[in-house]
């Protein structure tokens, strides 16, 4: 429950003429009573059935009190234009104390709903009168009216939402689940895919099958061809890592592949090595069909060979 | 000039081996061999079992090559003056003396056959030991010259009965010993049965025309082959470390189970042997249209032109064959190349 600040000015209530012969005799104004009041904190979304509460505190001046006959009767309904608003009021409760010069009124007031559309509803808790009498005077005071909207159990028809501006409802979330979870598996996709290019570019050993024979082969290579060192020592390199992967020398594309089958798709590009290596150790006059810079093709023939060894070229 | 020579000879050689292979069917890899042998002039010690064909392919070979041909017999009561002459008493009654099979043919002597040399006497051996390394002999106060000459021989390894082992000297004159086995595709088996053609051995030979290569001119040609085709430093390195493996074998991690590999070895390859090996790799490399050794060549005669040099431990001499081809097959994976 919050209090309305707005709701806490003071109201003036004045006291009304028909039915009061004294205070038209005294001509004097009415005493101030202070009307307080205690709403729900929401004003939509209630259905029929619901009950709304709301406190009203009154603060009279002690030589006047408050007529029990005035207060809201349970089991009433107000009328708008000659129709039932469909708000009953359900209970009233009224107690007192004293303060100073002053009597202080709580008056709990119940109320509920018995009504519904297929559209939200304005409505509203009706205002009340209730009456001091004192001093020889009897006094009117009016509890103001609260206004509410009923809603319906269901939607009915195209309902356009973004008419409803009510601050109390909050921003309407749309369902996100689908493409939260696209979004995980585009995130697990690419962290696999980050992972499968660091394994294909990576010369270290920290997986299984990595860091082996071409591997190290190959950061050599790319070293030999950094420091100028010359076709032939990165030729010899190449072999050396050739032999120690198949576990001997080897001198043919068939050799290897008869004691490494996995690298049966590279039977071209051994070859090519081959004939590549005649011509650089034996024979100068072989040709090796190598097309541009021989070290650059050699640099990438170590890095498929590696591939093989990593069981990534099928 | 000599490209065309090369080309030429290549041609004939090529011709030579093709209808060696249709006369002694599935033996491809020893006939490839021993042409090797025939234009690097080395000679050739054919081994294997009994009726396998040895005879009938240095035969045919023999044809080929054209030039003199002699052939001997080898018996446990063969004496040296066997081969240079025979004595017999003419029709006047005197005895006569005319030259034996080595110095019948003099100079022209292309191909002396000497079949099953293991039966014959050390003296013997000793004889044919001079024959051909210096291709010379002394005889009837005179010098006599085979320059055109290469010895054929064959050896049953079975039969011990009877029988010399050849003494180390003698092997190593040899450029090559080569295994003939028998072929083991079923074809070519069930042809050998069944063909009649392979029932006629003489009839077989003389299928392979005569004299496709000109033995005169083999020494010539052979020395034009060895000049031309090239062997670059660092095949020189990679021949050098397999020279060096087959002395102290332990030292590049070669074993062989079994065997003890720092006490297998008495003897190395010889430097005569190694050198023979070059000529004979030289020699493939021709044949397969270089001018430039490869590892390859080298590969392709190591086992023949190295194997039976070898010295072995005696304990080890019984099982001489089989860890002969173990121990070169291991220096051939262990060492690298370049």
């Amino acid at each position: 429950m919050m209090i309305n600040s707005r709701m806490l000015s003071l109201i003036l209530v004045l006291l009304s003429l028909h039915g009061m012969p004294a205070a038209l005799a005294d001509n004097k104004p009415n005493p101030q009573v202070l009307v307080t009041e205690i709403n729900p904190a929401r004003d939509v979304g209630y259905h029929v059935g619901d009950i709304l509460h709301r406190t009203i505190i009154l603060k009279a001046p002690a030589s006047y009190k408050l007529l029990d006959t005035s207060l809201p009767l349970k089991g009433t309904e107000k009328k708008y234009r000659g129709q039932n608003q469909g708000v009953e009021v359900r209970s009233v409760d009224i107690s007192e104390k004293q303060q100073g010069a002053f009597n202080i009124y709580t008056l709990k007031l119940q109320y509920q709903v018995f009504t519904n559309n297929v559209v939200v509803k304005p409505s509203q808790l009706p205002a009340e009168y209730v009456k001091f009498g004192g001093e020889g005077r009897v006094f009117q005071v009016r509890i103001p009216y609260w206004s509410f909207r009923i809603s319906p159990l269901a939607v009915y028809g195209s309902v356009k939402i973004e008419n409803d501006m009510s601050q109390l409802r909050g921003p309407l979330l749309l369902d996100n689940s689908q493409q939260r979870l696209r979004l995980w598996i585009a995130l697990g996709t690419l962290a696999l895919s980050l992972l499968g290019l660091l394994y294909i570019l990576g010369n270290r050993r920290w997986l299984p099958r990595m860091g082996g024979e071409f591997a190290r082969a190959y950061r050599d290579i790319k070293k030999i061809r950094k420091q100028n060192l010359g076709l032939e020592t990165g030729m010899t390199r190449m072999h050396h890592a050739l032999n120690q992967s198949s576990g001997g020398s080897v001198f043919s594309a068939d050799e290897i592949i008869a004691r490494k089958p996995a690298f049966a798709s590279m039977r071209d590009e051994l070859n090519q090595f081959f004939r590549l290596s005649r011509s650089v150790f034996f024979d100068a006059t072989a040709k090796h069909q190598v097309q541009g810079d021989p070290q650059q093709w050699l640099q990438q023939f170590c890095r498929h060979c590696r591939d093989c060894e990593r069981g990534l070229n099928k | 000039m000599s490209d065309r020579l090369l080309a030429d000879w290549q041609a004939h050689a090529l011709n030579l081996e093709s209808e060696i292979n249709k006369v002694v069917v599935g033996q491809e890899s020893p006939v490839r061999l021993i042409t090797t042998a025939i234009f690097a002039r080395g000679h050739v010690l054919l081994e294997g079992d009994v009726g396998v064909g040895k005879t009938t392919l240095l035969r045919a070979f023999t044809r080929g090559i054209g030039g003199g041909y002699q052939r001997i017999e080898g018996t446990i009561d063969l004496m040296p003056n066997d081969l240079v002459y025979h004595t017999y008493l003419g029709e006047d009654g005197r005895p006569h003396v005319s030259p034996g099979p080595l110095l019948s043919e003099g100079e022209n002597l292309a191909v002396f056959f000497f079949n099953e040399i293991n039966r014959a006497r050390p003296q013997v051996h000793s004889l044919l030991l001079r024959v051909m390394a210096e291709r010379t002999l002394s005889a009837f106060n005179k010098e006599h010259h085979f320059p055109h000459m290469l010895v054929f021989a064959d050896r049953n390894q079975v039969e011990k009965e009877e029988t010399f082992e050849i003494p180390s000297a003698a092997r190593d004159r040899f450029m090559m010993e080569i295994p003939i086995v028998v072929p083991s595709d079923a074809d070519v088996m069930e042809s050998l049965m069944f063909d009649t053609r392979f029932h006629n051995v003489d009839a077989l030979v003389e299928r392979v025309p005569a004299g496709i290569l000109q033995f005169d001119q083999l020494n010539e040609f052979a020395a034009l082959v060895q000049d031309k085709v090239q062997a670059s430093p660092a095949l020189r390195r990679y021949a050098l470390n397999l020279w060096l493996a087959t002395k102290t074998p332990g030292q590049y991690g070669i074993q062989i189970s079994g065997v003890d590999i720092n006490r297998l070895v008495i003897a190395g390859a010889s430097p005569r042997g190694m050198a023979m090996m070059l000529r004979a790799a030289r020699v493939n490399a021709w044949l397969n249209g270089r001018d430039a050794v490869l590892p390859e060549d080298i590969h392709a005669v190591f086992h023949e032109t190295v194997a039976h040099r070898l010295v072995f431990s005696p304990v080890y001499e019984m099982r001489r064959t089989e860890i002969a081809r173990e121990l070169l097959s291991g220096i051939v994976n262990a060492i690298s190349v370049p």
